[in-house]
């Protein structure tokens, strides 16, 4: 908790510091991109808006993480989602009670689709996840793209599928903005797996792995199972986010919508400290810094690439303490196997004997 | 006192603190000339911190050091080098694709002109030097060639090389078999014949009275006493070490195996890590109500012997019985039908260092605390802090990471959880490596306990103490086989020595035990 805390008053103090070297009051722009996110309903509206997709990809990411494996294809796992939840959002005729769960599941089995890629290479033949979920993303963009564009068009210049029906839309709550019914949902997976990780026996066993997977071997967990589950869940959780974007914000499938939620989820989690709950007050965070960082744009002449010089900052020193302590227990011995999957001495139980 | 008899070494209050904590606190100890001093203490007691300190390695926080009379403080081991000391750290360092000449001479290379090496130099003196101490090597052989204990010399012979005149010996004897050790021993006294010092670090309380003609014992920090080596025991030592009377060799009653082998292995075969042969048709088994101790030198097969019957390696053929029934092919499939196994690499393989003990010890239980897909935490909790009192896990809370945990009680963070197991076989591996004696006596009275309760006990050490210490039944492993099966009380340590060493047992000694053999060497 203080990791995170320290990590962004440095960022803060870096950021401070660049707008006074511009000539600017780093107070008053401080100022601006606080109230700019969080006084009023429409600032609110916006940025609630923006970290509900941030929410999904960062509980994915930390999900997977837990349970020591890098998921770094939940971008492409929620346009893979995204992309199902549009096709059967549109093409199916149902009751709203019966489409939205339907179109739900769907979104939940692409992502887990793609994620059951690099799991399935992981635990069978012990190919490093991390590179094949990086080569899966740009892979599910020109996919999807692929049947937008060339076989599913909706008529008129924009590159979607058609809109789904009103039976497959989540709620929004207001004009200002595309925020939606969704946000519960999101809200709600925090929840339960914020109570999965701590309370049931496949939580714990996600975290033995996790942290030492040839001791959860050892102790008797089936680590090759846990992992593909765990990889599954995490990419079911990103094709929820991707559902969340057709249902509630766009209507329809867009090729390309995603200005790289997934990715962001991946230094959510790092700020969440790839806690459940944690990620609800990371997603905020780098919610508000967006939404501030558009009203910075218009009403200063900062550039809103402040906000990433701040997002970046505190994700780097993160990352820096990070792989210090994780270089660090390497040597030690009793490695996280999550980041160092590749360099790791066998036995690796997280692959299956042939 | 005149200059031939005064202490080559002589540290005086000699203080070290890394932080708030105290490694070192007010130690003085004096190294007389041409003697073998043993420095005996448990883990942590400061042994290997006070001899880096006068190593150059880490820098004293008090006191004094005198060398050969004259107050020295050296910055790094380079300048204890030029004085006169030596030091030959457990694990070797030296180059294996090199001569033995070569790493004997590197770093102080005798040179030609133009900057070329004196190979024939070097191997001259390597030559001359072993001569002149006895010890037989062969300067062109590479080391990757050398078994352990040769190896061993080299270091040796490149301290001498460097006119060392006091020979720091750091856990000398835990990597060599007991005839290497035997020719250790000789060397080291012909070394202090000549008038060289020999600082010997250890635990083993029987080699430090075969050796040493004094003997230092650390304990926390702190020299508690320096006494000669005459008339004193080693439970005198051990009390010294550990502060209180300490039992070396558990109480046990004759050993009364049923006929029945709980745990059978039968012909199994397995390969190493680097696609050797390292487990060749082995068979043995462990009756049900005795203690069978598997001694060899590391890297005879042991390892992956054990890997096998715990489910961690696949055997190329061959099978593992427990109760009667096969093994599978995974550890949650052993540990059903009836296996525990106390591992010895506790960091990588029976831990999860970052891990609170209460999930340490829940682990491999997770079936008692199932409810539905739930986990009841706190009914696992309130278990784990019933065993970290019965197994007296000191400094243990149920949050606490085990790598906050000192090794001896690790282990026994370890052992409350396989032995709180429902298991037939119990397969302890090293379980007194990096153990304090104190704990090594509670940890072997378990398994004597366990053995009495009627389970087969099978435990594999490298230290020959251990395996005579517990053991009912002692088969000795080489190169991947068995080539001895012999009971515990008819032989001796030197026997078995031999076996591990690979000396062919004569048949009449090597018995069988019911379906027991040994193999055809």
């Amino acid at each position: 908790m203080a990791q995170p805390l320290a990590a962004l008053a440095v960022a803060i103090i870096v950021g401070g510091l660049l707008v006074l070297v511009i000539g600017d009051d780093p107070f008053q722009i401080y100022w601006i991109l606080i109230s700019g996110s969080l006084i009023g309903v429409p600032n609110l509206m916006v940025t609630l808006q923006i970290m509900t997709p941030l929410i999904f990809t960062g509980l994915a990411v930390s999900i997977a993480f837990r349970a020591g494996l890098w998921n770094i294809g939940v971008e492409g796992q929620m346009l893979v989602g995204a992309f199902f939840a549009g096709l059967v959002g549109w093409l199916a005729p149902l009751p709203a009670i019966a489409h939205i769960p339907l179109t739900l599941v769907a979104a939940m089995l692409g992502g887990a689709l793609w994620a059951a890629i690099p799991a399935l290479l992981r635990v069978k033949l012990n190919v490093n996840e991390l590179v094949v979920c990086l080569m899966l993303n740009p892979i599910a963009l020109l996919l999807t793209g692929y049947f937008t564009i060339h076989l599913l068009k909706a008529p008129g210049p924009t590159n979607k599928l058609p809109d789904v029906l009103a039976t497959a839309m989540l709620p929004q709550f207001s004009l200002f903005s595309q925020a939606n019914a969704g946000v519960f949902i999101a809200l709600g997976c925090c929840i339960l797996f914020a109570l999965i990780n701590g309370s049931t026996v496949r939580g714990f066993e996600w975290k033995i792995m996790g942290l030492n997977p040839t001791f959860a071997y050892y102790g008797g967990v089936d680590v090759p199972a846990r992992a593909i589950s765990a990889m599954l869940v995490s990419g079911a959780l990103a094709g929820l986010g991707g559902a969340e974007e057709v249902m509630g914000v766009y209507r329809a499938f867009f090729d390309g919508f995603s200005p790289g939620y997934g990715f962001d989820g991946i230094a959510v989690a790092m700020l969440a400290n790839f806690n459940p709950l944690g990620v609800i007050a990371a997603a905020g965070l780098f919610g508000a810094l967006e939404s501030g960082g558009a009203v910075l744009q218009m009403t200063t002449n900062i550039s809103k690439y402040l906000v990433e010089v701040l997002q970046f900052t505190t994700v780097l020193i993160l990352a820096a303490q990070f792989s210090w302590g994780w270089l660090r227990r390497r040597r030690i011995g009793g490695s996280h196997q999550a980041i160092g999957a590749v360099a790791e001495p066998e036995p690796n139980p997280v692959a299956e004997e042939a | 006192m005149d200059a031939a008899s005064a202490p080559i070494v002589d540290l005086r209050h000699i203080s070290k603190r890394f932080g708030s904590f105290v490694a070192i606190e007010d130690a003085s100890v004096d190294i007389r000339r041409g003697e073998i001093h043993a420095l005996v203490g448990e883990n942590g007691a400061g042994k290997s911190t006070l001899m880096n300190i006068l190593y150059g390695i880490v820098q004293r926080s008090g006191g004094e050091i005198s060398f050969d009379g004259k107050p020295v403080s050296f910055a790094n081991p380079r300048e204890a080098i030029a004085a006169g000391i030596g030091m030959v750290h457990q694990h070797f360092k030296l180059a294996p694709s090199f001569t033995v000449a070569e790493n004997i001479i590197l770093g102080a290379e005798p040179m030609r002109s133009l900057g070329r090496i004196d190979v024939r130099g070097a191997e001259s003196r390597t030559k001359a030097l072993s001569e002149r101490y006895g010890l037989a090597l062969d300067p062109r052989a590479l080391i990757s060639s050398l078994p352990v204990g040769l190896r061993q010399r080299v270091e040796i012979l490149k301290a001498l090389y460097r006119e060392a005149r006091v020979l720091i010996l750091d856990e000398p004897t835990a990597v060599l078999t007991p005839q290497e050790t035997r020719e250790l021993f000789i060397t080291m006294r012909a070394l202090a014949d000549q008038g060289h010092s020999i600082i010997f670090i250890t635990h083993k309380l029987r080699e430090v009275l075969a050796t040493a003609d004094r003997i230092s014992v650390m304990r926390q920090g702190a020299i508690v006493s320096t006494i000669a080596n005459a008339g004193v025991t080693a439970e005198e030592i051990a009390r010294l070490m550990v502060g209180r009377p300490v039992l070396l060799r558990v109480m046990k009653r004759k050993a009364r195996p049923t006929a029945e082998p709980l745990l059978e292995v039968e012909g199994l075969s397995a390969l190493g890590d680097r696609g050797e042969a390292a487990v060749d048709n082995v068979t043995l088994a462990v009756r049900a109500g005795e203690i069978v101790g598997l001694a060899g030198v590391q890297g005879n097969g042991q390892d992956e012997l054990i890997e096998c019957i715990a489910g961690l390696r696949t055997p190329t053929a061959g099978a593992v019985r427990i109760g009667g029934k096969p093994l599978g092919r995974t550890p949650a499939a052993n540990r059903a039908v009836g296996l525990a196994y106390i591992p010895a690499d506790r960091a990588r393989v029976g831990l999860s260092t970052q891990s609170g003990v209460w999930e340490n010890l829940t682990i491999g239980h997770l079936d008692e605390f199932r409810l539905g897909p739930f986990l009841a935490v706190g009914k696992a909790r309130r278990r784990a802090g019933e065993l970290i009192a019965r197994f007296d896990v000191r400094g243990a809370e149920l949050d606490k990471p085990a790598q906050s945990l000192s090794g001896g009680n690790q282990q026994k963070v370890q052992v409350a959880r396989e032995l709180t197991r429902d298991a037939k076989v119990i397969v302890a591996e090293q379980p007194s490596q990096g153990v304090d004696i104190g704990a090594i006596e509670q940890i072997h009275r378990t398994l004597v306990e366990m053995r009495d309760a009627g389970k087969s006990v099978f435990v594999i050490s490298a230290d020959l103490d251990e395996i005579f210490a517990i053991s009912d039944r002692i088969v000795v492993i080489y190169r991947g086989r068995i080539v001895a099966d012999v009971d515990a009380e008819a032989t001796t340590p030197e026997q078995v020595g031999r076996y591990m060493g690979g000396v062919h047992a004569d048949s009449s000694e090597a018995r069988s035990f019911g379906m027991t053999k040994a193999a055809p060497g």
